[in-house]
């Protein structure tokens, strides 16, 4: 579920920062505390919906990552093998294939912003209760379907987030303001990895049993934190409404245009880039859904610590974010960074896959690859694309993430149940490895093109003043 | 040689093997996880190893030598003859089940045997390698015992111990079947089979304990071995879904005394041998147990030479080397293309200019 976080992030804070001029400001100057929290122009306001901004997309970040916090207890209690289990993962992305394109148009065009996100907020809460029935009643199609419904929310739930972000903070604090929604975005995810195995025990002590009630329980219980991002939404609509009408602010828009057409224009260096993304991403968020078992199963590891481990991608990407995304900003070469970042990837899978090394090691080399990537590749769009086009290239490249993580969490499923962790560690190394493929090619290219791409920051200042000399 | 340990009647084994029967006693009408584990304890006996030359080819027979009285004392001998050198196998069903290892630096070695003696309480010196100046190393290993396990109680497993002990099963009361039946020289394999002949719950009525002989080691340093992959499988098809881990305590020096009597090894060793016991834990507190299939299979490796190292297989080889050597040598290639191109560039355009 971090994944559409990168893409909006580098999409929103690709376009020019326009300082925007601001009504009323004068009215905060001198007033009390509690004033200053009701004045949608004072900064103490918008800490305020900031915070309901984080806690907007909590429940989606929580609740994504269910299924691998309880994959022995999902598969256990509703006796289906692994590749029916990553079906659940499969479910959540069929819909974002087609929905990445659109998820824009209907917040700016149908929805509007406020009801845009409560409308989403309402579709999550939804899916997770269905998925949650399903668990209950004991069916699992009931909970494929859940699924579903879960993926089409949320997705476009983080695009609202991201068009309140910009919305309230462009020209201000926005990329501190991104930053912070990612880092809440990898501790809804931490906590649901560390918690939902507890939950499942306690609630199992409560009934006395194990099985589908208790499964269906301790899901309903998870989404709580969808109601409470819901409340979110309803709140931060109320605090938008009401800012509109003190300061005359215009509603939010993404401005996403998307336009299939622009396709026939994508250059040889976009796909490539394309290719790096769902190739890389495969090897990522489907081995987090199967992680637990494994590292209970190779390394000897407790629940809780497999759970820990298995989280710690997420923990260390939350703070490291904003590290390398500085650091790329300042060094450029982002070729190398992306280079740097699937080959220590690659050396993550093989460490776990041939070596019996402390299993965090690994974990943290991948959380750390996995940080890296985020921040060198997604801004990489910006400069092979002209910037009326970038909306359908980041949709795109969204579709295609999704596309591949749609079929590649049965495949992966499948080589788990036919030939066990070994072969699907392998199988992973292999989609880096075609990742990695593709990052050779783009630098290539680039290379050859005399493409901007591997530039230092001055280079391609020097580069793009060439161009306009010319 | 693979003894393999299985809970399942009628094995179809492709070795020599003793079986007996069991359906464990589970925690009956218990909560539904309730998970039992197994044990089995083995014994070890080791005499010092001396200098062997390893043979490639072995000519492997196998030979029941006939009791005189009872068919379930079973004695079975498997020879492998090399060019100068021979391993013998002997299992046995006396008491506890248990096997000789022996290895000789001769091709002629023939094992002697003397029944009456061997019956007799005192068996001392009734078995034999001959020509007793050609053994080179000796061992012997006995299964005395099975353990079951309740480990339902979580709160007892969580202290490390596999749960509560129920009372074990002495597989020297056990009663074995006639081992020529399951005789089969073309595929070099014979399975022991067998159960509690008093077994008054009922719990062993349904399934059996097997041994059975797979394959012969002889590689060319002296040591002998004893190896195993940590890991039980609880169908016959072993898979990594079916598998169980499997824990070795540290092996601990015991005296003979405290030790379930067997008559080959005794009838081999004299009564002056050197013992270490160990045990063997089938199945952890957290994963399914042999109480889901009702079946276990374990095998081992017992041999000479130094133990067989695990490769990867060709295939896994083969996709790694693809997968680590495309982008390497397309990014060589592509490097050195482009460094060519560049120098081919340049100096085409230096007269131009």
């Amino acid at each position: 579920m971090a994944k559409e976080g990168d893409g909006e992030r580098a999409l929103l804070a690709a376009e020019p920062d326009e300082a925007e001029a601001e009504a009323g400001s004068v009215s905060g100057a001198g007033a009390s505390p509690l004033s200053a929290l009701c004045d949608p122009a004072h900064l103490a306001h918008r800490i305020v919906a900031l915070a309901f901004m984080c806690f907007l997309g909590f429940g989606s970040y929580f609740c994504y990552d269910n299924p691998a916090a309880l994959q022995i207890q999902i598969q256990e209690d509703m006796q289906i093998p692994t590749v029916t289990f990553m079906l659940l993962y499969s479910w959540y992305s069929w819909p974002n294939v087609i929905l990445c394109f659109f998820g824009g148009f209907l917040i700016d065009r149908v929805f509007g912003i406020r009801w845009g996100s409560i409308i989403f907020s309402l579709i999550v809460c939804i899916g997770q209760v269905v998925f949650a029935m399903g668990a209950l009643v004991n069916a699992f199609w009931l909970m494929q379907l859940g699924r579903f419904v879960f993926g089409i929310g949320g997705e476009s739930l983080a695009v609202a987030q991201n068009t309140y972000a910009v919305s309230w903070f462009k020209g201000k604090e926005l990329n501190l303001v991104f930053g912070l929604q990612l880092s809440m975005a990898r501790i809804g995810s931490t906590v649901n990895l560390n918690v939902m195995g507890w939950l499942y025990s306690r609630v199992e002590g409560l009934l006395g049993y194990p099985g589908h009630t208790t499964l269906g329980i301790t899901l309903m219980i998870g989404g709580v934190t969808c109601i409470f991002s819901l409340i979110c939404a309803l709140i931060l609509g109320y605090l938008d409404w009401r800012a509109e009408r003190i300061l005359h602010k215009e509603q939010g828009k993404t401005g996403e245009v998307i336009r299939l057409t622009d396709m026939k224009d994508f250059s040889l260096s976009l796909w490539l880039i394309f290719v790096i993304c769902a190739c890389y991403y495969v090897a990522v968020f489907p081995f987090i859904g199967l992680g637990k078992v494994f590292f209970m199963g190779k390394f000897k590891v407790s629940t809780q610590e497999a759970s820990a481990i298995n989280s710690i991608v997420y923990v260390l990407s939350a703070p490291l974010s904003p590290v390398f995304g500085l650091m790329v900003d300042k060094a450029g070469r982002n070729i190398f960074w992306v280079m740097c970042a699937v080959v220590a990837t690659m050396a993550s899978h093989m460490m776990l896959a041939f070596t019996f090394w402390n299993p965090w090691i690994a974990m943290c080399l991948l959380g750390i690859s996995y940080s890296l990537l985020a921040c060198a590749l997604w801004p990489m769009v910006a400069f092979v694309v002209p910037e009326h086009q970038l909306g359908t290239a980041y949709g795109f490249m969204q579709s295609i993430q999704n596309l591949g993580l749609a079929i590649m969490s049965i495949v992966a499923g499948e080589v788990l149940d036919l030939w066990g962790y070994f072969f699907l560690e392998i199988f992973f190394i292999a989609c880096v490895s075609v990742s990695l493929l593709a990052v050779v090619l783009l630098y290539l290219v680039d290379y050859t093109r005399g493409g901007s791409l591997n530039c230092s920051p001055r280079q391609r200042v020097e580069l793009s003043k060439k161009t306009h000399t010319k | 040689l693979r003894p393999s340990s299985e809970r399942r009647p009628g094995l179809r084994g492709c070795g020599a093997a003793a079986a007996c029967s069991g359906r464990g006693p589970g925690p009956g009408g218990g909560p539904a996880r309730g998970r039992s584990l197994l044990l089995l304890q083995c014994l070890v006996l080791l005499r010092a190893p001396a200098g062997l030359l390893g043979d490639q080819t072995r000519r492997v027979s196998l030979e029941v030598i006939p009791g005189p009285t009872d068919p379930s004392q079973n004695l079975l001998h498997i020879r492998a003859v090399g060019v100068n050198s021979t391993i013998h196998y002997i299992w046995s069903s006396l008491g506890p089940p248990a096997v000789l290892f022996v290895a000789t630096d001769t091709p002629h070695s023939v094992l002697s045997v003397n029944w009456t003696c061997l019956l007799s309480p005192k068996p001392e010196g009734s078995l034999a390698v001959l020509p007793a100046k050609s053994v080179r190393f000796s061992s012997a290993l006995i299964f005395p015992k099975l353990f079951e396990f309740d480990s339902t109680n979580s709160s007892e497993v969580k202290n490390g111990s596999p749960g509560k002990p129920y009372p074990p099963y002495l597989l020297a009361d056990f009663s074995w079947d006639d081992v020529n039946s399951t005789l089969d020289p073309t595929m070099l394999s014979a399975t022991f089979q067998g159960r509690p002949s008093k077994d008054p719950l009922g719990a062993f009525s349904n399934g059996s304990l097997a041994f059975k002989l797979d394959q012969l080691l002889w590689h060319s340093s002296p040591e002998g071995f004893l190896q195993w992959r940590p890991v039980a499988f609880s169908k016959k098809q072993p898979d990594w879904k079916t598998a169980l881990p499997c824990q070795v305590s540290p092996p601990g020096p015991t005296l003979a005394t405290l030790l379930p009597q067997s008559s080959i090894v005794r009838a081999f060793f004299g009564s002056s041998a050197n013992f270490c016991t160990f045990n063997l834990t089938f199945g952890d507190s957290t994963g399914p147990a042999y109480e889901n299939q009702r079946y276990l299979s374990w095998s081992a490796l017992l041999g000479v030479g130094s133990p067989p190292v695990d490769s990867f297989s060709p295939l896994v080889l083969g996709i790694m080397v693809v997968v680590l050597g495309a982008p390497a040598l397309l990014l060589v290639g592509g490097g050195l293309s482009l460094l060519l191109l560049r120098h081919r560039r340049y100096s085409e355009y230096e007269p131009i200019s």
